[in-house]
């Protein structure tokens, strides 16, 4: 088994998970971080989702915390800035600075003036993080915390900064408390994290999933919806290991992939520990991610979509027949080649993978007529999302229904450009 | 009418080709002068539509490659010429009694730049001037050159120029001077006329030159309104070991039906014929063994269209929305070389074969159009050829050694039986894959 939750690179493109700066991706979800240090925390559980329940169940159990007692970060960005410039300042010492100070006071040197300004907001970030631990009397963390700061007895007295206690107190959080401000800068870093991911999920109505152990396998959510789409359609999903494919059909825009993406996304944050955009959830954790929505052509090496697209399927076969506990999506599979081709494989991959129990399986087509010669594995479970035609106009209710339906509008969208008129005359 | 083309076009056939890597635009340009080369540039930018004006230029290219004529210039005059010419500031002329002790003593400490500069352009605009009159009178060219001959003819008898064109040995400094305000000022427009005649010498040699070495061949270009194009042994010109194919396109079969596996060479193909096809309105060589095409008002190819977006339905709608644009063109009575690689690849195979057979029913009734179609969805060919009596059909052939496929790269007629979705699957070994995990795991 591995260590850690896997989601390739396709996948996370796929999904739109990871980007910092890509205005729609689910990372930028949660991106109102202030601090840089909590910036760098949040990507890293981006990176690494967990696999052990007990850890995952432990982390949103503090989101929950967090969000239940609605608090707001005590601290400007602005002076945290200054303190965590000021802490982790290169040169060890201040010693020189006020030295110099000392002896060319007449010199416009501005060292000793920044250190100073470092100093202050340093000693007042501690104060404002120190009284905002009282507050939370069931943080877990908070105890050591709050021992910590307790040890810098001289913590409320610094008032007067003349140049011999700046020298002192320099000395005493730079050199004698450099690892318990460390610990301090963490524990700030994790709080910000903590508050800003439980507003997002105060403000979009996301709840938290329940992590249960690998076997059995079960995923399953009373309403669910993709988590950048605020007034997005919920909607019942369940996988269990007597009924782990989800065999999906319904026309281009009906809203497959996006309900495909929907319960990818949920299954890779539920895995953080982070909040999903679901009313309910609970899932038994996975070894991993694997989706296939839009794989590249990659052309340059003269493959063909196809060509791709059986790659690809070959890359989640290795993994799938590895033993791994996997969640695999597949959107339409086997375009470009011909309408045969695209039925015989997408029933024989469809039915090859069906097999594995402990894995999910959700696969879209629109070659219905696979849907009919799967029918009679009880494993499988049909569903579409309907398309409702008002005269030539198709509207989409985005609510998923048990069956199979042989919508599709490619015909639709080329009448409705009228080009077949504009070649008649 | 223009000949009319777009961005799409000339990406798919690699016309300018990117970060100054192959081109079709880079083979035919080994032209000397700066001008020369922007003035391909156009013509690449610019086909013709009117046969004889196509035939023309082809014939004058066609004569110079038969005699082996090399450009009697060197790069180094037109780079003294070009910015000496571009310069038009009145104070830049030298004057006569500029030779004073102290001038002289100043240029042997620096040397004055605008007085090199002028120096050197008067004395390659001399050369020049001298080299084609010599070019000319020594009848280089043949009979279809014959024209742009009595135009530079007229221009150097201009009197003003007659004792530029009979002056040898060193010019002295009076004299440059005296030339520098001919050609810089007084025969300013005559001196520009003559150096478009030159860039265009220049660009004719060039593909002349081309043509011979890589026998590249003329095709002939017949009037508008008949719809035909010819084309025997055609390749393309930018691979090493590329494979000739002939193909004949009438009204009566106007619509190319290409099918064909993966890797068996159709873009290579459609690409190859809509270069040629290029380069024919251009009155350009081209690699084929013989070609002759009815001249048409535009060529659009669609074969990588961009897929960007990633959302479900985009690449669909942009291929709708490249279909349309070229329906509308249709509509306006255009006749069009049209090229649609994998059409419909973008959707379910369902959509595609639906979308296929409509699109290619309605292209199929417009007589005085070339359209070539290629498609993984054979299906579609079979109801084709019940609908409409203008399609041909052809493919390019898959072999099977055993397990590897060959493929021989030469178009055959009907509609290619292969099926190797299922091959290329189980080559790969997928489902064998997960059978045996599933043994393992129990």
């Amino acid at each position: 088994m591995s260590m850690s939750f896997t989601a390739d690179k396709q996948t996370l493109e796929d999904l739109n998970l990871l980007g910092r700066f890509k205005p729609n991706s689910i990372y930028y979800l949660f991106s109102k971080i202030k601090t840089t240090g909590g910036e760098r925390l949040l990507e890293q559980m981006f990176q690494q989702p967990l696999i052990d329940p007990d850890a995952i169940n432990k982390r949103s159990a503090t989101f929950r915390y967090f969000q239940e007692r609605q608090l707001s970060f005590p601290i400007s960005g602005e002076q945290i800035k200054l303190a965590e410039n000021y802490l982790t300042m290169g040169g060890g010492s201040g010693l020189s600075f006020i030295l110099r100070k000392k002896l060319h006071a007449f010199l416009n040197d501005d060292g000793y003036e920044k250190l100073c300004a470092g100093l202050v907001a340093t000693i007042d970030v501690l104060r404002t993080f120190r009284d905002f631990l009282q507050l939370l009397p069931d943080y877990e963390e908070a105890v050591a915390l709050r021992k910590t700061l307790s040890d810098i007895s001289w913590l409320d007295n610094a008032n007067d900064f003349s140049i011999m206690t700046v020298a002192q107190y320099d000395r005493q959080l730079r050199h004698h408390h450099q690892a318990a401000m460390e610990q301090v800068l963490e524990g700030i870093y994790q709080l910000d994290v903590y508050i800003t991911v439980s507003d997002v999920a105060r403000q979009r109505g996301f709840h938290y999933a329940t992590a249960l152990p690998a076997f059995p396998a079960v995923f399953r959510t009373t309403a669910l919806r993709h988590p950048a789409l605020p007034a997005g359609i919920s909607n019942p999903v369940s996988l269990d290991e007597n009924a782990n494919v989800i065999f999906l059909t319904g026309a281009n825009m009906a809203g497959k992939s996006t309900l495909m993406k929907s319960i990818g996304v949920a299954l890779y944050l539920a895995h953080m520990g982070f909040p999903v955009a679901a009313a309910d959830m609970e899932f038994s954790v996975r070894d991993g991610l694997y989706s296939s929505i839009n794989v590249p052509d990659n052309l340059n090496m003269g493959y063909s979509h196809f060509y791709a697209e059986v790659l690809r399927v070959k890359q989640v076969a290795a993994e799938v027949s590895a033993g791994k506990n996997l969640l695999v999506i597949f959107d339409e599979l086997f375009k470009g080649t011909n309408v045969k081709d695209a039925y015989d494989a997408t029933l024989a991959v469809t039915a090859a993978f069906a097999r594995y129990h402990n894995c999910f399986f959700v696969i879209s087509t629109h070659i219905i007529e696979v849907g009919d010669a799967l029918r009679q594995d009880p494993g499988i479970q049909f569903r579409y999302l309907p398309t409702i035609l008002e005269g030539a106009i198709p509207r989409y209710t985005y609510l998923l229904r048990e069956g199979i339906t042989s919508d599709r509008h490619g015909m639709t969208i080329i009448e409705n450009e009228q080009i077949l008129a504009l070649l008649k005359d | 009418m223009l000949f009319t083309t777009d961005k799409q076009t000339l990406e798919d056939l690699n016309i300018f080709g990117k970060y100054g890597g192959e081109s079709v635009y880079n083979i035919f340009n080994r032209t000397i002068s700066r001008g020369g080369a922007s003035l391909m540039e156009d013509m690449f930018r610019h086909p013709l539509s009117d046969h004889l004006a196509i035939n023309r230029r082809s014939e004058i290219i066609r004569d110079f490659a038969q005699a082996g004529t090399v450009y009697p210039f060197s790069a180094m005059l037109f780079d003294a010429v070009e910015p000496y010419l571009s310069n038009t500031d009145e104070r830049t002329k030298l004057s006569a009694d500029d030779q004073s002790i102290s001038k002289k003593l100043a240029d042997m400490i620096a040397a004055d730049g605008n007085m090199q500069m002028v120096y050197k352009g008067v004395q390659s605009l001399v050369e020049i001037l001298q080299g084609i009159q010599s070019f000319i009178s020594g009848g280089e060219g043949g009979a279809a050159y014959e024209a742009d001959r009595n135009a530079i003819s007229t221009l150097l008898s201009a009197p003003a120029f007659s004792p530029v064109l009979a002056h040898r040995g060193k010019l002295s400094h009076a004299t440059i001077a005296a030339y520098d305000i001919l050609f810089r000022f007084r025969y300013r427009e005559a001196i520009q006329q003559l150096l478009h005649y030159l860039y265009y010498l220049d660009v004719y040699l060039s593909v002349a030159k081309v043509a011979a070495e890589r026998g590249f061949i003329f095709p002939a270009a017949l009037a508008r309104d008949t719809c035909k194009a010819n084309v025997e042994g055609v390749y393309h010109p930018l691979l090493k070991k590329a494979v000739p194919n002939t193909i004949c396109i009438t009204a009566e079969n106007n619509v190319l039906f290409l099918t064909g596996a993966n890797m068996a060479g159709k873009s290579t193909f459609m690409k190859s014929l809509s270069i040629a096809l290029f380069l024919g309105h251009m009155g350009f060589p081209v690699a084929a063994a013989k070609m002759e095409f009815s001249v048409l008002d535009g060529i659009y190819t669609t074969i990588n269209l961009p897929d960007n977006l990633g959302m479900g339905a985009s690449h669909f709608y942009a291929e709708v929305l490249r279909v349309k644009k070229i329906a509308q063109e249709l509509s306006m009575g255009k006749h069009l070389f049209i090229v649609f690689d994998e059409l419909f690849r973008g959707t379910n195979v369902k959509d595609a074969y639906e979308a296929t057979i409509a699109i290619t029913n309605g292209f199929a009734g417009k007589r005085n159009s070339i359209f070539v179609i290629s498609t993984h969805i054979i299906e579609a060919g079979e109801v084709l050829k019940a609908q409409c009596g203008n399609v041909h059909f052809v493919y390019l052939p898959t072999r099977m050694e055993g397990l590897r496929p060959v493929y021989t790269y030469m178009l055959e007629n009907g509609i290619t039986n292969d099926r190797h979705g299922m091959i290329i699957i189980n080559n790969e070994g997928i489902l064998e894959m997960l059978a045996g995990g599933l043994t393992k795991m129990k």
